[in-house]
This record gives C-alpha cells, structure tokens and sequence, in this order.
C-alpha cells in the first residue's frame, strides 16, 4: 500500500512553472542575484519533492534521475547541476526536515510546557511520522551513512552543519528545562546523547514490523521515561 | 505501508543493532517494576508508603523466581507470610497496569492501531485519560454524532512484551515448576488470561454478552461497544456515569442501609455470574465499579473474563447442594474437583483443605447454619482467611489452575465489601436472590436467554 505524500512545507509553496524561470532569462531580462536565489531554492525543492513522491510510489531503488527529472519537468543535466548524487539530494532533504521540524515545534505552546520526555518524544514522533511515507529511502541512506567515504557519514563535514543545527535546537529545550530545575545540569553531553538516541530510534524504527510501529513508540517512552528518571535526583533515593 | 518487494535483507542487515532495543522494551515484568517508581497516577503519599514495601516484596519475589507469576495472576502471592494489611489490599486491588501514557504518546499509539489521530475521527478528544485500566487507559471523547463515549487505549506493544516474559519464565522458572509450586498448567492459565487481556477485540464480545445477561437485573450498567470505533488495542464504548467506590463512598459518605444495599448488589451479581452465567468479570479492580448516586453499578473493563469449565460448573453446584454432607465420596470428589490430581494421590490433605473451605464458607454464609445471620464485612476476618486458605494450599502445592481467576474474583468481592463495611445477611440475601431467578426462569423460558 503507499500512502499519499503529505509534505506541507514543501507541497505548500506555490507551484510556478519550472519553464517560466528560463523564459525570462531567455529573455534578456536580468535578475537581481535574491531572486536568483530564490529560484534556484524553489527548482531544487522542486525536485526533491518530484523525487520523493516517486521514491514513495515506485521505490528508492526502482526510480531513475529520468524519471525524476521529467516529473521535476526539467532537464536531466539540470538534475545533476543541483544534485550530484542521490547522497546530495538525501541532504537537502534531511536539511528540509530538520528546519521544518524546528518550526513545528516553535508553534507547539502546548507541548512546550510539558515535562521532558513528552517534549522529546513529540520531536522524535513528529520527525518519524515525516518520514514515514519514504522509509525505503530513508534506510537506503542510513546504509551509505554507515560507509566512511560517504558524504552522510556523521563525522563528514556535509553533515556537521545539519547537525549543528540539530544539536543546538535540543541543546536550547535542555537549557530551558535545566532552567526549570526540572532536571540537573548536562550541558552540552546532553544534547549529543539525545542526537545520537535520535538516530539509533530511527533506525530501530526502520525495521519494526510490529503494528502501527508501536514498538518504536514503546521504545522511545520507556527508554525517554528512564532517563529522565536516571537524572532526576530523587531517583538515586530508593 | 511496506511493499513485499523491499529489498528488506539489505536494509534489514545495517538495522540488526536496533535489535537491542528489544531487551529495554520487552517486559512487562519491567513495566510494573518500574511503575512502582515512575507511576504518576497514584497520589504521592499512598506511593510512599507503599513504594518500599512492595519494592522489597517484589525484589525478594523476583529473585526466587516465583514473583512474576504473582504480578501476573496474583495467584502465588499468598506464599509470602502474612503481609502487612495495606500491602495485602493493595494486593487483592491487583490489576494488570502498563506505564501511564503522556497525551503525546495516547495520540501516537491511537494512530498507529487505528490509522488515523484522534482529532481526525472525534469532535471532542480529551488528551488526558480519565483512569486507568488493564494494561491501558481510558479518554472521554464525542463522536462526530455527538454522542459521549469513552475510548480505551492500549499501551504500545504490551502483547509482546507478556509473551517475551513468559518465553523467560519458561526456561527460567524450571525450579519453581521441580518443587510443584507453579505447575505448568498453571502457567499455561495465566499465560491466556493475560494475552487474552490484550485483545480488545475480545473484550468487546464480553462486554456484549454481559450487557444481555445483567440486563434484567436492573441495577448494572454495562457500556454499549462502538465497533466502528474499536480496534484490537482501542476499544471505544458509550460513557457510564458514576464514580469508583472508593471515591463513591469517601465523597457521598453514604449511610449504612444504603452501604448494605450496594454489598447485597455486588453478592447477587458475583452469584449470577457464577452460577447461571458460567462466566466471570476477574478484574475486581474497585475501579472497574462505578457506583451512581441511586446506588446503580456500572461494570467496566471487561479484559479479564474466565469461562468456566464443565468441572468447575459442577464443583459449584456441589458447594450449593452442601454436597460434601453426603459421606467421603462426595466430599473426596469436590477435593478432586479443586485440587486436581494432587489431591487423590494426598487424601488427608486434600480432607483438610476441604475443611477449611468449608469452614470459611460457613463463616461467609452463618445463616446457613443456624448462626448469627449476618456477616460483617468491615472486619478483616473474611479477607484474611481466605489468604490463609490459599496460603496452605500453595504450601501443600496443590493448586488447580482452574482456580486462578476465580480466586482473585472471590477476593475481589470480599474486598469491595470489605471496603463499603456492609452488614449482610448473606444467606438469606442469596436464597432471596434464587428464587427471584427460578421465578423468571419459569415463566420466561420461552422467551429472551432465560
């Protein structure tokens, strides 16, 4: 069964004709270097959201950058000008993915007043529920990710700006709630450990064949609920 | 969601350490240890007290290896000493718990079982549950109809997490099962109640079957199942008013009579339940009653309902017919009846179960006999013989598994009396009752279940 793709942040945008942009240059008529910009956003976003409607229709393995291209209505040799690779595109979107994931959070009042392992579950949910129409997708890229050579490799410089972003959007929820006295002080430690939590989940979530999921879901609370248990002081006075 | 052709051994191979995962999610034995600490629901004080004594109960239980099955089926707890009196209702009060779910984690695990999030099939959907019920929790909503209901949802993967346990208990509580405290049968019993406890599915049937069967009784409500609504980890149901016992009689302060009315209520339901229903509610949780201000019952959570077997039909019917006044044969075939085949190959024992069996239903039913008629329940005598009765036949290993659930039925009852103190005639209360049913027996059997 597939399911319909339901990228708001990227499906949202209003769809131009990717020919217009062309059109205008053919014409002579200069664009000032913002919109150059813009529009070059706009045509890779444009792809990744023809390539990952495709992705969740045919399969990561199954779709050529043809087939990419001509649902982008673009050139195959433009494909290649903005994404090198499959890895490049893989990057684009999880940059897309975390930026959206930021934003959510920023509208969630509600959640942002609940207690720490709710709040992290939420993200960690929110982000798995994205995702979870391009899970094939997603576990061919964790595969290349586990190769030193590849640009997705947590330790490769590509990755350190995505996860720099990550980390300091947690690192910020962990400050507040250290602020609260709801938990002791983990600094920065704390930030990474959620990161590399994050990762591990997915790819347990990645080969859950339980209904629903539901034992990621499982996983995630007990093992949040624990932690936040472990660094509660009272804890250690059983 | 996955398509067959997924290249899912590729993939699968780089996953294999998620796998690890599994240990920190698959007990339910875990769940309830840790819920003794993380459980945000009970209030704080009564967790304190009871936090370090049930800590260093379950500990020393776990570590002779005959404590899950007490968590389980509450059935062995009985081998510990005499328990402290708080510790020991807590025990009675026993109910398969899974960790309280965050409304963040109800939402999830509702689209995961139903497809879709709550806001998308109700009007109204409160994120924070109203109660707690066997291995889940409970929301008010209201149906795009407008109709109140509550919606039962299960804890994520809590299925798996009991079949692992019981995968573990078999291969590690072999020595338990050499000395002949936990029977394989035994195992095997507990082992269906609780799966079946986890089908939701399941407990909608129940609940329709009682909802027939109580009818006419006038005073019980059972819920109505919204099918249409319901999964096997979600179970939506209309809305019964009232309150917990507990929270009934702490608030309304109700008087004597009306405390004896509700007790002679809850006896006449236990009785038809076991003698004309050939089924039981085993979840006597004082939560699962939701006593109204007119003294009605609202019966709920219908997860853990035992059958009753043809043997165990007729053993019921010889405690009714005091068949063991009959001479040794009779009284040597209801030891059977409930001891199993331990009890033929040790006849004194089983004659001196018996006796003290008797001895308590004669202490339950005075009247019966010629005595002061009426029992009162506030006193712990009731509750504590019968831990003592189940306590020496755990000491003589002779259980029946049959007995399991019906145990914490009965002990389920004498504690909810216990709980309203009423004051009951018993006897003459039950053969009041009997001939209310024998009369409609007669005259409607051509009509209706009866």
């Amino acid at each position: 069964m597939l399911r319909k793709v339901e990228y708001t942040h990227i499906l949202s945008m209003k769809r131009r004709r990717p020919g217009k942009t062309r059109k205008k240059a053919a014409a002579g008529q200069r664009e000032s270097p913002g919109k150059r910009a813009q529009n070059k956003e706009k045509t890779k976003r444009d792809i990744l959201r023809a390539a990952l409607e495709l992705f969740s229709r045919r399969g990561f393995f199954r779709t050529t950058t043809k087939q990419i291209s001509d649902k982008a209505k673009i050139a195959e040799g433009t494909l290649f000008n903005y994404f090198k690779t499959k890895e490049d595109l893989a990057l684009y979107f999880f940059e897309q993915e975390i930026a959206g994931l930021i934003a959510w959070y920023e509208e969630q009042h509600e959640l942002q007043e609940a207690a720490l392992p709710e709040k992290l579950f939420a993200i960690i949910h929110r982000h798995l529920e994205r995702i979870s129409p391009y899970e094939e997708f997603i576990g061919a890229v964790y595969l290349r990710a586990l190769q030193p050579v590849s640009r997705l490799n947590l330790l490769s410089l590509e990755t350190q700006e995505l996860n720099l972003r990550y980390l300091k959007f947690i690192q910020q929820i962990l400050k507040d709630t250290e602020e609260k006295g709801e938990i002791p002080k983990v600094g920065d430690f704390g930030a990474y450990a959620l990161g590399l939590f994050h990762l591990a989940i997915i790819s347990y979530w990645l080969q859950d064949a339980s209904q629903g999921k539901e034992n990621t879901l499982a996983l995630l609370d007990r093992s949040l609920k624990l932690a936040n248990s472990i660094l509660k002081k009272e804890a250690w006075e059983w | 969601m996955v398509s067959k052709d997924r290249p899912q051994s590729r993939i699968g191979r780089g996953f294999r350490i998620g796998k690890l995962g599994l240990s920190l999610t698959g007990s339910y034995l875990g769940y309830q240890f840790q819920n003794l600490f993380l459980d945000e629901r009970e209030r704080p004080e009564k967790r304190k007290s009871f936090q370090k004594k049930a800590a260093q109960q379950i500990r020393k239980e776990l570590e002779s290896l005959k404590g899950p099955v007490m968590k389980l089926g509450q059935v062995l707890s009985m081998q510990s000493q005499m328990l402290p009196e708080e510790v020991l209702s807590e025990l009675a009060n026993l109910q398969m718990r899974a960790p309280a779910m965050h409304p963040t984690l109800a939402r999830a695990q509702f689209k995961a079982s139903f497809g879709k999030f709550p806001e998308e099939v109700f009007r109204e959907f409160s994120p924070e549950p109203f109660a707690a019920a066997s291995l889940g929790q409970v929301h008010r909503a209201v149906t795009k109809a407008g109709e109140k209901i509550a919606v039962k949802i299960q804890y994520p993967a809590i299925r798996t997490a009991i079949e692992h346990d019981f995968q573990l208990l078999r291969s590690a509580a072999i020595p338990v099962r050499l000395t002949g405290h936990a029977t394989e049968a035994m195992f095997a019993e507990v082992e269906r109640g609780m799966l079946q406890e986890t089908d939701y599915v399941n407990e909608g049937r129940n609940i329709e079957f009682f909802r027939e069967r109580v009818a006419f009784l006038g005073y019980v409500r059972v819920p109505r199942v919204r099918w249409d609504l319901s999964t096997d980890r979600v179970l939506s149901m209309s809305f019964i008013p009232g309150e917990p016992l507990p929270d009934f009689l702490a608030r309304n302060k109700p008087s004597q009579e009306m405390r004896n009315a509700i007790g002679i209520r809850l006896l006449e339901l236990f009785n038809l339940q076991l003698h004309r229903m050939d089924q039981i509610h085993a979840d006597p949780h004082p939560g699962n009653y939701l006593i109204d201000s007119d003294g009605t019952i609202g019966l709920v959570d219908f997860g853990c309902v035992k059958k009753f077997s043809p043997e165990f039909i007729e053993l019921m019917r010889a405690f009714e017919e005091r068949a063991w006044l009959r001479g040794d044969e009779q009284a040597r075939r209801m030891a059977g009846l409930i001891w199993g085949a331990q009890a033929s190959r040790k006849p004194q024992v089983a004659r001196k179960l018996l006796e003290q069996a008797i001895a308590f239903y004669e202490m339950l039913f005075p009247g019966a006999s010629g005595r002061t008629p009426v029992v009162d329940f506030g006193s712990d005598k009731i509750l504590n013989s019968m831990f003592q009765i189940w306590n020496n036949c755990l000491r003589s290993k002779t259980i029946n598994p049959e007995f399991a659930f019906y145990t914490r039925a009965e002990m389920g009852l004498y504690n909810l009396l216990h709980m309203l103190h009423a004051k009951i005639d018993t006897a003459a209360a039950l053969v009041k009752f009997y001939k209310r049913i024998a009369a409609r027996e007669d005259s409607g059997r051509s009509h209706g279940p009866w």
